[in-house]
């Protein structure tokens, strides 16, 4: 009996508060914003704000504590994404950068071409450098045309700003080019505007630095000015190299009163250590004298 | 429960630091992508040691309180935590556990309770927005912390309430099981 009188109890205990939620909640969303919960709402949220306030200063050390936890915990995980993420960017920045730079190589055989005093009709073929063998001895490039492209041995190539090299041996698809900085070679050239003709050799060890040899004494040659191939055509031997394609610019000229000749030091415009793309001449510019070029 | 004004102060003083700690510290500590809620929790701790009827009123209570300063709608949660507050003082009242271990499982189920409660209510009352699923992970999250949570809040709140209680279900089930004396044979049951 009593217990059932207590079971009782409970239950209209938990009928009234269940009720009174139920008018609240309804008196909640019946009133307008200045109705009494609304207002008490806010009365309590004011009433409230300086004790949370110095609740949430006091409790601050706690939340760090569990917050530097957190990140702690959650460190392993972001620096693996991250590392991904990493790998994945500099992924496509280098093939960015490896466009851009492409880009600028192709551009300046454009401009090359453009260029005043350059032989035209020479039906250049561009070709990727698929290999690069360069050792202080022997600079030399593999390009992926070949004779099926109309390549064929002792043609001129260019590359972005001025002379390469020359092509010395083919195949179907490959190609192979001597760099004007191998040990071997040697270009028959021409500073301009003054027109003092000498010979292009290399600086073995140097790339960056040329000797203009042979440069006779009585015409001097001042710092800043083109070398250019010179090409000479005479009865028995032809250039390999059309007259006019840019090979350096002028650095220093070594004067010695005893020696008959002036040694020019030149830088070539070509950056013969980054070549990307090349362009091989496959026919000699129609109509035009040619210089001679001293071959190996 | 005794029905003094010591207890109404006593209930009311932990009401008011469990709904501070939980909107100054608790709510903001997430952790795995949910946080502890220490509300329930108190008013679980409440109907388990002082009955139902003091289970509703508690949850009844925190809930307004709950409500007023959050700024959510009003009779909400005071809805779910009178349920609760039912629930776990009717376990106590008609099992009459005395288990040193059970606010834990108690804890989770009134935890559980009122996650999913307060969610049915909320879409009841049209939350007008798309949920996400990971508002399942943060119920469970929840839940777990809570596990964790529920020993010491209960017995933090058995210390605050005993002075009050009229019946302390650790006392009782200490009395049950008192060792008693052995007889001459060495068997209890034959103290001759």
């Amino acid at each position: 009996m009593h217990d059932r009188k207590a079971v009782r109890r409970r239950r209209a205990a938990l009928a009234v508060f269940v009720a009174l939620s139920v008018a609240v909640l309804t008196a909640y969303f019946g009133e307008s914003d200045g109705g009494f919960f609304h207002r008490l709402q806010r009365g309590a949220q004011e009433g409230f704000a300086p004790i949370e306030t110095g609740a949430t200063t006091a409790l601050k050390p706690v939340r760090d504590l569990v917050d530097w936890a957190n990140d702690t915990f959650d460190a392993k995980g972001e620096n693996k994404a991250l590392k991904e993420e990493v790998e994945r960017l500099r992924s496509e920045l280098a093939q960015a950068q490896t466009a851009r730079r492409d880009g600028r190589q192709l551009r300046g055989l454009v401009r090359l071409h453009r260029r005043e005093g350059f032989p035209q009709g020479t039906e250049p073929v561009t070709a990727r450098v698929i290999a690069r063998s360069s050792t202080s001895w022997f600079s030399g490039l593999k390009v992926d045309k070949g004779s099926g492209d109309g390549i064929k041995v002792n043609q001129p190539v260019i590359a972005s700003g001025g002379l390469a090299g020359k092509i010395t041996r083919v195949t179907g698809g490959t190609a192979e080019v001597t760099l004007i900085t191998d040990g071997s070679s040697a270009v028959s050239a021409q500073v301009m505007p003054a027109g003092a003709a000498g010979v292009v050799k290399p600086e073995v060890g140097n790339p960056r630095d040329m000797l203009l040899d042979f440069v006779e004494g009585g015409r001097r040659v001042t710092e800043g000015t083109t070398v250019v191939t010179s090409g000479f055509k005479s009865s028995k031997v032809e250039s390999l190299y059309p007259r006019g394609i840019p090979i350096g610019r002028v650095t220093k000229v070594d004067l010695d009163e005893v020696e008959l000749f002036q040694r020019v030091h030149i830088r070539p415009f070509a950056d013969l250590e980054r070549i990307d793309y090349v362009q091989v001449l496959t026919r000699k510019p129609p109509g035009v004298q040619t210089a001679g070029v001293i071959t190996p | 429960m005794i029905v003094a004004p010591g207890a109404f102060l006593r209930v009311g003083a932990l009401l008011l630091l469990a709904v501070l700690l939980q909107l100054s510290a608790l709510s903001q500590i997430g952790i795995a992508g949910g946080h502890a809620d220490v509300v329930v929790l108190v008013v679980a701790a409440v109907a388990y040691y002082a009955g139902s009827i003091a289970g509703c009123a508690t949850g009844f209570a925190a809930g307004f309180l709950l409500d007023l300063a959050t700024g959510a709608t009003m009779g909400a949660s005071s809805l779910v935590l009178t349920a609760i507050g039912y629930g776990v003082g009717g376990l106590r009242e008609l099992r009459d556990p005395s288990h040193g271990l059970l606010p834990i499982p108690v804890g989770a189920a009134a935890t559980a309770a009122w996650v999913v409660g307060f969610a049915a209510v909320s879409f009841m009352l049209d939350v007008g927005a798309r949920v996400s699923p990971l508002v399942i992970r943060e119920m469970i999250v929840t839940v777990l912390l809570n596990v964790l949570l529920a020993l010491p809040v209960f017995t933090g709140c058995r210390k605050l309430l005993r002075p009050v209680l009229t019946r302390d279900p650790l006392e009782v089930r200490r009395r049950r099981e008192a060792p008693r004396e052995s007889g001459p044979l060495g068997l209890r049951g034959l103290e001759v």
